[in-house]
């Protein structure tokens, strides 16, 4: 009866997470155009979104963009946690400040002030700027987390592969990595979230050319949302959703 | 080393490839030019357009201004912001003779006070927004702002979330100009607006028709063009111009200090210009189009529609938005103390 | 020794680095701002002043700011309260389901924030698929104005940021070792008294970690309370967007900024003190 209602409890949460986008990929077939009840059931929007390549290009720019830094976040993340976690040194507390000023910054403080930086160092705007924007304001989301999961060990196993003679990489590599992992990928996958929904720092950062999907997504405002979007996403959930299968079938065989 | 210098060789060959190939870099609102039209530019003049978008006049404004305007080569600022960046000597001068479609636009649309020649802004789109209301369930005449007053529509209201949108409103019901830069008047609006807050179901600058559509709003401001696209699924939606006056805007093409390619800025502006270009814009679009010749070419509907097109009496009651410099400081205070409550 | 230490001073360069070019600049930047006046045509002007600080004390600002706390402050609170009894129960399952059942919560995040916000409002909409189940349920008889209301911006805040609580959460919940629990009971302690005293205090960096992964970012968000809650109040992150894009007024948007980090930073300061304390005592009594 407990197990009944512990499972009943999830299948709750997951259905608040889901009806959503489930409706989402609904109206991705419902020929009206503003999401506004059901109008009969089209492909219309999914031939639209075909031939429409700016909106294409924006999303793979922004997978990019979301893939590279997520994990460029997470080894600077994870080595930043472990650094606070282990190591005393000059500037340890204003790090640690820091961390959290990233957390806290409004979205468009942090765009500008980038934005004044890049420009003063006579920096090009464009992918770069772009992915080192992002890098930085996900690696606190993983320090946080990383260290959340550190925070607890017994510092004693790190003592003992000291003693052992394992060097500080070694440590890092066989003891520390091993332990934090379900850290570091919910690390990683809190980056990649954060950098896909980015609007406004990435707004004042990119240079023309490079454009992200969430940014076109928001431009439409003078004429409303297109519904070829809700085509759009509903394809990268069914995408994401069949990696997520795939790999995890994978690793089981590998096993 | 040798690695090096093939490298260098293969960089070399490509920068006058890259340099021959002619680009024009456009900053504008998301979908706001047909893709057809983007395609058939290229074919016929060869010219790429890039095509990078921003969401409000006010974040355009503020890049634009950080970079100095370089790497866009054609922008599209509303009226405002084209008085503001003309003043800031943010743009540069645009050569009518290399656009003869300039003939194409309608005279009673040009030289504004937001650039009294058009040395700087050539019009391409434009709208305007009023009273929208859902004509099932508002069955007395609608013809003035201060309807939104009655106790009958209390919290069935939409107003759009701009500040300066609604301030206008207010400011031209107690015949004002909607925009004045003195605070006396301001906060004569403010008074009169307060009295509606409680009233006001939702601002709604996103896309003001879906709450209409959804039936959650009976009544309120709208823009035109949202308008209009609305009544193909809502047919009991009416779009009118307050007697008042009704508020105008124009979105403008305009070229950077720094653009790069403004041959290219300006063959583009040219090619709009045309009235079969104007045509599918305006077809594709929603909005009205500025252009004379491109409007005969409109279905006689469309054209004779006085939610995109009003009459020339209207237009003349209207008053587009201009920049008020340091008063928008006292727009914005009491437009924070209208939000809080205070 | 000198490999060891190599690994060492190499890391906390980079990450030095990286901090004080990307992070600390900028926000110095910032700070240099909020003490200059502002210009109409040049954002700023090189003259020192006091005014930007002196004018967040007013009672118009006080009440943005009380009203984004308590946003942000029950928002945080729901997340943990629906979060951690979910990641506990997907922390304790075991193998491929509960890896797959993992990336599950994320997904729904990687489509547009925009569109879910829509989606949402679909949903609580008064002719919404809610309120049509309520009805037909016969739980109500008339339907809900939901939409625009507080609860509405609750229901969109703490749906997109639940799975900042949640993934720390299960970090953090995963490493828990049966063992204690068990040793807990076998001491006589009822499941209410193993979960205060034992779970809670092991886990409670994970609570934390949340906590803070869903404030401080929900203090500034505004686009779902604008959306959700049709934009008739005012928060911190519109005022901020506001002064620093409509009114231009970048020195005094800096300052709001600048208070805004020193006030969190009192707050964190002050939770971590408490924590402390808690967990000093509470190790305490568990001897």
């Amino acid at each position: 009866m407990n197990r009944f209602f512990k499972s009943m409890y999830m299948l709750m949460v997951y259905l608040f997470l889901y009806i959503p986008v489930i409706i989402l990929v609904i109206n991705s077939f419902n020929s009206s155009k503003y999401m506004t009840g059901w109008k009969g059931f089209t492909l219309d929007w999914y031939s639209k979104l075909a031939s429409n390549t700016m909106l294409l290009d924006a999303a793979i720019n922004s997978f990019t963009v979301a893939f590279l830094s997520a994990s460029a976040a997470t080894v600077l993340g994870t080595l930043t946690a472990v650094t606070l976690y282990r190591y005393s040194f000059f500037g340890k507390k204003l790090l640690y400040a820091l961390v959290y000023v990233v957390i806290m910054s409004p979205d468009i403080v942090m765009g500008i002030s980038l934005l004044v930086l890049f420009a003063s160092i006579k920096i090009e705007l464009g992918f770069w700027t772009l992915l080192v924007s992002h890098i930085t304001f996900s690696i606190p989301f993983v320090v946080v987390t990383v260290y959340s999961r550190l925070s607890g060990f017994d510092k004693n196993v790190i003592e003992a592969a000291k003693d052992l003679g394992a060097d500080e990489m070694r440590i890092f590599k066989s003891v520390i990595l091993p332990m934090s992992l379900p850290a570091v990928a919910a690390g990683w996958l809190l980056s990649f979230t954060l950098s896909l929904d980015d609007v406004i720092v990435s707004f004042f950062v990119t240079g023309p050319g490079y454009e992200v999907l969430p940014l076109r997504i928001f431009s439409m405002v003078r004429l409303g949302v297109k519904p070829e979007i809700n085509a759009l996403c509903a394809i990268i959930l069914l995408f994401s959703l069949v990696m997520v299968m795939t790999s995890q079938f994978l690793m089981r065989e590998r096993k | 080393m040798r690695f090096f210098q093939t490298i260098a060789l293969l960089l070399a060959m490509c920068m006058p490839l890259a340099a021959s190939a002619k680009e024009l870099y456009l900053y504008n609102w998301s979908e706001y030019m047909p893709e057809e039209v983007l395609q058939k530019f290229q074919k016929e003049t060869g010219i790429k357009v890039i095509y990078n978008t921003y969401d409000s006049n006010e974040a355009m404004y503020a890049k634009v201004k950080l970079i100095s305007g370089k790497g866009y080569d054609l922008i599209v600022p509303s009226t405002y912001y084209v008085s503001k960046m003309r003043k800031e000597n943010l743009l540069s001068k645009i050569d009518k003779n290399k656009i003869p479609n300039f003939k194409n636009l309608e005279k009673s649309l040009l030289n504004k006070p937001y650039d009294p020649s058009n040395d700087y802004s050539v019009p391409y789109l434009w709208g305007s927004t009023g009273l929208s209301y859902n004509a099932d369930k508002v069955k007395e005449k609608v013809d003035s702002w201060s309807i939104l007053w009655k106790p009958a529509y209390k919290g069935k209201i939409l107003l759009t979330d701009d500040v300066r949108e609604v301030f206008q409103m207010a400011l031209v019901q107690l015949g004002y100009s909607g925009n004045t830069i003195k605070e006396s008047e301001i906060k004569e609006a403010y008074e009169l607006l307060k009295k509606l807050m409680p009233a006001v179901r939702t601002f709604n600058s996103e896309s003001p028709k879906v709450p209409y559509i959804n039936g959650e709003v009976t009544i309120g401001m709208n823009w035109n063009g949202e308008a209009f696209l609305a009544q193909e699924e809502m047919p009991s939606m009416r779009y009118v111009y307050p007697k008042e006056g009704v508020i105008l805007w124009m979105d403008n093409f305009a070229i950077p200090k720094n653009a790069q390619n403004i041959n290219e800025a300006h063959t583009f502006i040219n090619f709009v210009l045309r009235p079969e270009i104007s045509k599918i814009i305006s077809e594709e679009i929603g909005y009205a189009i500025p252009n004379r010749e491109g409007k005969k070419l409109l279905d006689e509907e469309v054209r004779n529609n006085p939610t995109s097109y009003p009459s020339d009496a209207i237009v003349a009651k209207g008053e587009f938005q201009e920049d008020v410099g340091d008063a928008i400081l006292i727009y914005e205070k009491y437009w924070e103390m209208l939000k809080t409550g205070k | 020794m000198n490999e060891r230490s190599l690994f060492k001073t190499i890391v906390i360069s980079i990450i030095s680095l990286w901090f004080l070019i990307f992070v600390f600049v900028p926000n110095i930047l910032v700070f240099a701002v909020s003490f200059l006046e502002r210009h109409e045509n040049n954002f700023v002007t090189f003259s020192f002043t006091l005014e930007n600080y002196q004018r967040i004390f007013t009672s118009v600002y006080f009440t943005v700011f009380a009203e984004s706390f308590r946003l942000a402050f029950i928002s945080m609170l729901i997340c943990l309260l629906v979060g951690y009894p979910f990641a506990y129960r997907l922390a304790r399952l075991k193998g491929r389901v509960k890896h797959i059942l993992f990336m599950l919560i994320i997904i729904p995040f990687w489509t547009s924030s925009l569109i879910r916000t829509y989606a949402i409002m679909i949903v609580l909409k008064t002719n919404g698929l809610l309120n049509k189940t309520l009805l037909a349920t016969g739980i109500i008889s008339e339907p809900l104005e939901l939409l625009y209301t507080g609860t509405a911006v609750t229901i969109g805040m703490v749906y997109s940021l639940l799975p900042f609580m949640i993934l720390p959460l299960y970090a953090s919940i995963e490493k828990l070792d049966k063992v204690y629990i068990e040793a807990a009971g076998d001491l006589g302690a009822n499941k209410i008294q193993t979960f205060i005293k034992v779970i809670i205090p092991l886990t409670m960096p994970g609570i934390i970690a949340g906590c803070i992964l869903v404030f401080l970012p929900s203090f500034c968000l505004f686009y779902i309370p604008d959306l959700m809650g049709g934009a008739k109040e005012l928060l911190i992150g519109n005022l901020i967007k506001n002064q620093f894009l409509s009114a231009r007024d970048w020195p005094f948007g800096s300052a709001v900024s600048v208070v805004l980090s020193c006030i969190m930073a009192v707050l964190l300061l002050v939770y971590y003190k408490s924590t402390k304390l808690v967990q000093k005592s509470g190790e305490r009594g568990g001897i």
